[in-house]
């Protein structure tokens, strides 16, 4: 009963911090200065009446929200107006809908663009995640169990200079290296692939993938390196290990069975985390290698102020976020069942 | 276990991946270019970037094409002939134009596209500049196109040269606005084989093009997000060309012996200019919302002649382009060739005259805190400097103006603003001193010439404020000169007096850097004033080196 609840009690308060970001999401993107139709550019051509046809496909012309006089000096809203005419009403009812707009730039719906970056996105920071964690948690217990030697410090020493590469550094180094060794340096795929048969169109992504996906696997390997090693130390050292030693359990059962579990709960933290902002992409790989994925999409957007796109994207990251911590907190009442919620 | 087969699967793909990539490369001619950008639509009344009309240059046919010295040729027509007062155009069609899909594009689809253009208010260039002036399209059945304008205008070529001829037969039951226009069918010498937002466009010769079948068989552009890994990719061949690169890497490349770069004024140039609030308090557009609080030395010719005196042209090239520009005149680049006044010369780069200019116009430092003084002593010569955040260049060039113009006892105050924020204070408010901004230019002079009139003042076109009775009078003869050599001696009279006046500081025309493989393809165009190696002009030339 404790547990369901527990369950119950964390969705809840999920679901409610995700209606308070699409609320907050809103009123974000209309207080920042930003003109669709003048947005970045200056140009003489560009005449009221076009500008005005701009305002009425993005709905821009209708007022922000029913009353909100009071509110001065923001100065958005109007009392005489029906509240489901405006844009608060018309974003939650299309948000419900699924319908994220319009995109200023490229006149395509928002849900449509993203769910695109989304999946190449997925692939590659997936691929990377598996990777780091894989190679983490091998030389993390490596560390640990040959702790104070020379095969410890080598990886943790190595660990260290990983983790504290700069990520778009180690990006253009990689690139340049890549790009030498023949390497495809940019794009998901080479042009004209796609007549080519599907097994190959797969080798070509993969082909595609190996340079962001090794940056950014180099990245988050050395975090995952440390906290594997550093916990799981600590768990070696406590009082139950030495009794199943002396009981006379095998080393390599007592790291499965009795260290392995407890040590895995800081590093399921930090996944959960890392995993919930991997949606956002890693926006430097992303950006240095071309790589069509969120990151690059939202750092386009930014630069460009299509705020359609970065709305829906803030909404996205924020969902994921918000669901990959929850996620770890289910996680951890199942690996650690002391874990529970008054 | 799993893992191991896992890893055995990826090389063996990519083993053939690369033998895959290898083959292809051999037997058709496939041009790769590598850019910056990457078009977001390909609905061409709903496009605004440059690399979306990069792209419709080479898929649509139009009725003028635009050559690179700026002058127009006639493409589809087989002639154009206006009426005595010069409203009324007719356009004779040639005979056995094709679309890409097979159907015939004849004088119906020009008129359904021209009238189309005109009628949706929603398309921000083609209909918003492009057909101001249309009254009515007719298709006569002699396949001809009858135009009716509402006035004669002396530019009727660069109205139309954008308007690109979409096929009737695909965009009637289209939404204009929301059609996405994926398979792109046109009539020009390349058709579109396969668009990935964000990542490639890939474009297939249409050999049976009437005019500039192109010689190669292939043009893929693909999407660099990143200017150091384009460098990277046409140093490694992993493109052919490149159309743009950061200023930094120039020196480096040019040592490259299979990479030619090349320089000149851009296909688009857009100037950028030092801004100078002069406006007249009588001319001030109080009901628009103008505030005209700009410092009063301004308005002075003298206080701006002695700044154009204290302003190192080159200094600024060299330190903000690496040298990559000219130094400028007028909002008129030498982008625009014929129409761009040449004979101009600039004010000398020379402190002790600008000095000497400013001491006799009375601007002395009295109270000798290095700055100078109105006349009659009631304000410093400091003055507010704003530019646009968005632009890595500007807050450069105010850091050097600022250097420069203390040597002659004038005061900057450099704040960086939002783009949303400038156009507030700017125009038609008048609430500011000085600006750094740029503009994006047309074929034809007009619209920026527009810019200098006192009529364009309570438009917020204006952002000067400037204002002269003989330069509006010029400015409405050159909109109704039909004769092509007199509009250009009053377009280059009117670059002359607004130079004369100092209305603006114009830093620089930047120029284009761009880089083939030379061990690739051959045929580019290298040798005009304008560099745009993407344009349709070099595309249908260049063929692979034997």
């Amino acid at each position: 009963m404790n547990r369901s609840r527990a369950i119950l009690n964390k969705t809840a308060w999920a679901v409610f911090t995700i209606l308070f970001v699409i609320v907050l999401n809103f009123f974000l993107f209309r207080i920042l200065p930003g003109d669709p139709a003048r947005a970045g550019m200056k140009d003489p051509r560009l005449k009221q009446e076009a500008i005005e046809a701009l305002q009425v496909r993005f709905g821009l012309d209708k007022p922000v929200i029913n009353c909100f006089d009071s509110l001065n000096p923001i100065k958005i809203g109007n009392c005489n107006v029906n509240p489901l005419e405006t844009q608060f009403f018309i974003y939650i009812g299309n948000l419900f809908k699924g319908d994220l707009g319009i995109s200023y730039d490229t006149n395509r719906p928002v849900s449509e663009m993203l769910s695109e970056r989304l999946w190449n996105t997925i692939l590659l920071i997936g691929a990377g995640q598996i990777l780091s964690i894989i190679l983490g948690m091998v030389f993390g217990i490596l560390g640990a169990w040959k702790a104070r030697t020379l095969v410890d410090y080598g990886s943790t020493g190595i660990s260290l200079l990983f983790w504290s590469l700069p990520t778009f550094w180690l990006g253009i180094v990689l690139l340049f290296w890549g790009s030498a060794n023949g390497f495809p340096i940019a794009g998901k795929a080479t042009p004209g692939m796609s007549s080519y048969p599907l097994f190959q169109q797969w080798g070509d992504v993969l082909w595609h993938m190996f340079l962001p996906t090794l940056t950014y696997t180099i990245i988050f390997m050395g975090e995952y390196t440390l906290i594997m090693r550093s916990s799981l130390v600590d768990v070696l050292s406590e009082d139950y290990i030495l009794t199943a030693k002396a009981k006379g359990v095998s080393a390599f059962q007592i790291l499965k069975d009795h260290a392995l579990r407890n040590a895995m709960l800081p590093l399921v933290t930090v996944i959960a985390i890392n995993l919930g902002f991997t949606v956002a992409g890693a926006i430097q790989i992303e950006s240095v290698f071309s790589w069509p994925g969120l990151g690059s999409a939202v750092f386009e957007a930014v630069e460009r102020r299509d705020y359609p796109v970065l709305q829906g994207a803030f909404i996205l990251i924020a969902v994921s976020v918000i669901l990959a911590n929850l996620l770890a907190d289910l996680t951890y009442t199942y690996l650690d069942p002391r874990v529970q919620v008054e | 276990m799993k893992q191991k087969f896992l890893f055995v699967f990826l090389l063996f793909a990519l083993v053939l991946s690369a033998c895959g990539t290898g083959q292809s490369a051999s037997t058709p001619a496939v041009v790769r270019i590598g850019w910056g950008g990457g078009p977001d639509t390909l609905n061409p009344g709903m496009a605004i970037l440059a690399v979306e009309y990069t792209i419709f240059e080479l898929v649509y046919d139009s009725m003028y094409d635009l050559n690179l010295d700026g002058s127009f040729t006639l493409s589809i027509a087989e002639s154009a002939t206006a009426s005595d007062d010069g409203t009324v155009w007719t356009f004779k069609i040639k005979e056995g134009l094709k679309f890409h899909d097979g159907e015939d594009l004849t004088a119906e689809d020009v008129a359904f596209t021209y009238n189309l253009y005109k009628d949706t208010p929603e398309y921000p260039y083609l209909n918003g500049y492009y057909t101001t002036y249309f009254d009515s399209i007719e298709a006569t059945g002699n396949n001809e196109v009858v135009l009716t304008l509402t006035e004669a205008i002396p530019n009727i070529e660069s109205q139309l040269v954008y308007l690109y001829i979409l096929p009737k037969h695909i965009w009637e039951t289209a939404s204009p606005t929301e059609f996405d226009n994926v398979t792109m069918i046109g009539s020009g010498p390349f058709k579109l084989a396969e668009y990935v937002p964000d990542e490639f466009v890939r474009l297939a010769a249409n050999k049976e093009h009437f005019a500039t079948p192109p010689k190669v068989d292939e043009v893929i552009f693909q999407t660099f997000d990143n200017p150091d890994a384009l460098v990277q990719a046409i140093k490694t061949g992993q493109v052919d060309m490149i159309s743009s690169l950061p200023g930094t890497a120039v020196e480096g490349l040019k040592s490259e012996s299979a990479v030619t770069v090349v320089t000149g004024a851009p296909f688009s140039p857009g100037p950028e200019d030092i801004i100078f609030n002069q406006i007249d308090p009588e001319n001030c557009p109080v009901d628009e919302g103008g505030l005209c609080t700009g410092h009063p030395a301004l308005r002075d010719r003298n206080v701006r002649l002695a700044l154009a005196h204290a302003t190192d042209k080159q200094k600024i090239i060299d330190v903000v382009l690496f040298g990559l520009g000219t130094p400028g005149f007028t909002l008129i680049p030498d982008g625009l060739g014929v129409w761009f006044n040449n004979t101009l010369t600039d004010y000398e780069f020379d402190t002790a005259k600008a000095n000497q200019i400013l001491d006799d116009a009375g601007y002395l430092d009295t109270d000798g805190d290095g700055v100078r003084e109105m006349p009659d002593g009631s304000r410093a010569l400091s003055f507010r400097i704003n530019w646009d955040s968005d632009n890595s260049d500007y807050p450069r060039i105010a850091e050097l103006l600022k250097e420069m113009w203390a040597e002659i006892g004038v005061a900057l105050e450099p704040q960086a603003f939002d783009a949303d924020a400038l156009t507030a204070i700017c125009c038609p408010t008048f609430d500011f001193d000085i600006m750094i901004w740029g503009w994006v230019s047309d074929p034809d002079p007009s619209a920026l010439l527009y810019v200098y009139t006192t009529d364009a003042i309570p438009y917020g076109s204006s952002e000067t404020g400037y204002s002269n009775p003989v330069y509006d009078e010029l400015y409405n003869q050159q909109q109704v000169t039909l004769n092509f050599e007199e509009r250009k001696e009053i377009v280059w009279e009117m670059q002359r007096i607004t130079h004369e006046d100092v209305v603006y500081i114009i830093p620089y025309y930047a120029q284009a850097v761009q880089a083939f493989r030379n061990d690739r393809f051959t045929g580019w165009i290298i040798d005009q004033s304008k560099i745009e190696l993407t344009d349709v002009t070099s595309l249908v030339l260049i063929e692979p080196v034997r």
